[in-house]
């Protein structure tokens, strides 16, 4: 590795940024970006690799013999995907066992299979947990069924606008509509006697749990940019998700219940 | 008290099935679903014994929510796989749904009817509870790993 050009190092830290936005982009965790980023700096033969990470880009530089290499990327939030932040993390072990060289990680990258479960499954199963929520929280089984119903549904109409690349409030907003909409069906015909149970939890699947774990995670451990950046992209999602829930009430109440 | 078993038993079962309902969502690999359907169970068990033995619930769930955290690095060191895949799962089913919605309601309601005393008490009470809850679950998750982090980095 001692006759590293110039050409060869930039080929270098171009792929291990490609590495750290995918990670960004698919929601890791901050330390996580920054370890994968110097870990695989080290087994490709880098002296070290600095990393400075706001939200909505990366900042990269390798360093090798008195010579740096930065480079800056955009990230563009995505819904979540956490097997793809799997399969990276496998491919740094791989790289750093086997002593693989560059060409190795460009095509490992280009080759990353995101695991996407069967849709129908994914409305079946979202329904059915929202509903088990329902039921730890004290509702009856009306209330069960109406959110199993409203939930699934909701997820239908989450996974249609997913498909449109809608931005993520709009996608929010409107889904918390729907499964309101269908939900308050056991506060209007008076099916159920806990109609504020099924109401509550079959918008639970728009809790946006990840910003807020990672939010609190990246902040305790000194990326405390990161961390404000999560927080408000928590905050923003709640505040889609309540406009929709109230737009929704509001609607049904001018019909008068 | 075989009363009380059945609950937890029961509880367990829809712990886990709200589990895996949101590991879907956020598209986990499949061969770690298991363990998150494990870790919802896990959690909401230790919070209803602990709520059993008299403990307030924002101890009881930062109590669970630690204890998963703990776990969870176990499973993450032995499988090679990002701790919060387990941990956020996990914690799903603690979430105070409830609470925040009725916190939500009541500034509607106080925006459309006018202010009451008896609204402001039922926003506060809920909105505290949800707050609070939720920095439990927090602190809890980052715990552990905060533990560790002391011991691959000098201190002075």
């Amino acid at each position: 590795m001692k006759d590293l050009n110039y050409q060869k190092q930039s080929l270098i830290t171009r792929t291990i940024i490609k590495a750290a936005v995918l990670m960004s982009e698919f929601g890791a965790e901050s330390i996580l970006i920054e370890q994968t980023a110097q870990r695989l700096g080290r087994a490709l033969g880098m002296d070290s690799v600095e990393i400075s990470l706001i939200p909505s880009a990366i900042v990269l530089t390798t360093l090798h013999d008195n010579q740096c290499v930065t480079t800056t990327r955009r990230v563009h939030h995505k819904p979540i995907n956490m097997s793809i932040v799997c399969e990276i993390q496998k491919i740094v072990i791989n790289l750093e066992k086997q002593k693989y060289d560059v060409t190795y990680l460009v095509k490992a990258l280009k080759d990353i299979e995101p695991n996407y479960y069967n849709r129908w499954l994914v409305i079946f199963m979202v329904g059915l947990s929202c509903a088990s929520f329902s039921y730890l929280q004290g509702g009856d089984w009306s209330a069960f069924f109406i959110t199993f119903i409203a939930s699934a549904t909701a997820m239908f109409v989450r996974q249609e606008f997913a498909k449109r690349r809608f931005v993520l409030i709009i996608t929010f907003g409107v889904t918390a509509f729907v499964a309101t909409l269908i939900a308050s069906i056991s506060q209007l015909k008076g099916i159920s006697s806990t109609p504020n149970i099924a109401l509550a939890s079959s918008v639970l699947l728009l809790a946006p749990g990840f910003s807020f774990v990672n939010s609190f995670l990246d902040a305790l451990k000194g990326y405390l940019m990161m961390g404000w950046g999560r927080w408000m992209e928590g905050i923003l999602l709640t505040i889609a998700t309540s406009v929709g829930i109230i737009i929704a009430m509001s609607i049904l109440n001018i019909k008068g219940w | 008290m075989s009363d009380l078993i059945i609950k937890i038993i029961l509880e367990a079962i829809f712990a886990s099935v709200a589990s895996v309902g949101f590991a879907m969502v956020f598209n986990v690999p499949k061969h770690t679903l298991i363990y998150c359907a494990f870790g919802g169970a896990i959690t909401y068990i230790t919070r209803t014994i602990f709520l059993h033995l008299g403990l307030g619930i924002e101890i009881s769930t930062f109590i669970a929510s630690t204890f998963i955290g703990i776990i969870a690095l176990y499973w993450s060191r032995k499988y090679l796989i990002p701790r919060p895949v387990y941990t956020v799962a996990s914690i799903i089913p603690m979430i105070p749904g409830t609470f925040a919605f009725t916190a939500m309601i009541s500034l509607v309601d106080m925006n459309s009817h006018g202010v009451t005393p008896e609204l402001i008490e039922i926003f506060i009470e809920n909105g505290l509870k949800a707050v609070s809850i939720l920095g439990a679950i927090s602190f809890g998750l980052a715990l552990p790993s905060l533990y560790f982090m002391r011991l691959n980095r000098p201190v002075i």
